[in-house]
């Protein structure tokens, strides 16, 4: 029961996202000859990227070695359950849409800070679950698989090895030019997805269970 | 206790003979409830855990890694003419685009029809219905 709810979930944050990211539109996909002009927009977009994926290279590190068990509990839960977390993530992503757009509906002197508040859980959650990501392929590509391999190791061993080699991977994906952005995409679903699922790294409850009190 | 016994507490699996023979060692397993017929867990043996080496921070790979991202990043930068405050703008815009596309949105529904502003109701109380399940899950990761 709870798995096609689970997929028709899936589904319908599918279409709500890709709605509101691509609206229909009537113009055919055409190609065409790459100018110059055209070339050096590319360029400036690596060069735009590449800085970025500087600053979250900085991230990365820093949150890993502010929280490395936190990152890793994440990491271990995407891993195990990559399903629940994307399901997680794409409704997450909508819900954030939906509820700014209620947020924005309200007077302003409500709407604001509510929009304000919404807006940094967002992008801490995208934050956190990216790194999380670049933990969790990193360990996937690079991890050790035996306590011999892992002895043997001097530096491609441990959490902040693992999140470096996520970042240049999936770094070196974004800079493709078309699917690198759908990989990055996916990957920040998958991200928020696992920042939520595991209350960014505590493994604590979002919600407390009632239970009547015993006489 | 005798030096046998410490060193089979110590080290069981190199010392797997000293429970048949010990009497003693054999009744303090008894008393503590331990069945001295199971065989040593073979720690070597077991799946590697993902907390074991995590603590290891290899500095020459993050300084390399860093150093190399960075000299990349500012030849394609130099290379392409792009201004380091090139880089705060494009996250900026994107983040107005963002505010702009929501605020947009939020208008639209305002001019909307009654229909459409009670389908989006329920469409924001479907989404968060899902979201609040789905959250409602334990984390499994660790016992999976």
């Amino acid at each position: 029961m709870r798995r096609p709810v689970l997929l028709l979930a899936i589904v319908a944050a599918l279409i709500v996202t890709a709605g509101i990211a691509a609206p229909p539109q009537d113009e055919s996909l055409t190609v065409r000859w790459v100018s110059l002009s055209t070339g050096l927009a590319m360029l400036q977009r690596t060069a735009v990227i590449l800085s970025l994926l500087f600053v979250w290279l900085i991230a990365a590190i820093v949150v890993t070695l502010m929280s490395a068990r936190e990152i890793r509990y994440s990491s271990v839960e995407l891993r195990a359950s990559a399903l629940h977390c994307f399901a997680l993530g794409l409704v997450a992503l909508t819900s954030f849409v939906l509820t700014a757009i209620v947020f924005s509906y309200f007077p302003s002197v409500i709407g604001v800070p509510l929009l304000i508040a919404l807006a940094v859980f967002a992008i801490v959650a995208k934050i956190y679950g990216a790194i999380a990501v670049f933990h969790a392929l990193g360990t996937m590509i690079a991890g050790a698989r035996s306590r011999e391999a892992l002895d043997r190791r001097r530096w491609l061993r441990g959490d902040l090895a693992m999140v470096i080699v996520g970042v240049l991977l999936l770094g070196a994906l974004r800079l493709i030019p078309v699917v690198g952005t759908i990989i990055w995409m996916l990957a920040s679903v998958f991200g928020v997805g696992t920042a939520l699922a595991t209350k960014f790294g505590r493994r604590e409850p979002w919600f407390l269970a009632w239970r009547p009190a015993e006489s | 206790m005798k030096d046998a016994c410490q060193r089979y507490l110590e080290e069981p699996e190199a010392n797997q003979g000293h429970l048949a023979v010990c009497e003693q060692c054999r009744a303090l397993f008894d008393t503590l409830g331990l069945s001295v017929e199971e065989r040593p867990v073979s720690v070597g043996a077991l799946p590697l855990a993902p907390w074991e080496g995590a603590s290891h921070r290899p500095w020459p790979l993050v300084a390399g890694g860093a150093l190399l991202l960075f000299v990349v990043a500012i030849a394609v930068c130099f290379w392409a003419g792009v201004p380091p405050l090139r880089v705060v703008q494009s996250s900026l815009t994107t983040m107005q685009n963002a505010r702009g596309f929501v605020s947009g949105a939020a208008i639209a529904l305002r001019e909307a029809s009654l229909v459409v502003q009670v389908g989006f109701g329920l469409l924001f109380v479907a989404v968060n219905t899902a979201l609040v399940v789905l959250l409602r899950r334990a984390p499994r990761g660790i016992d999976a």
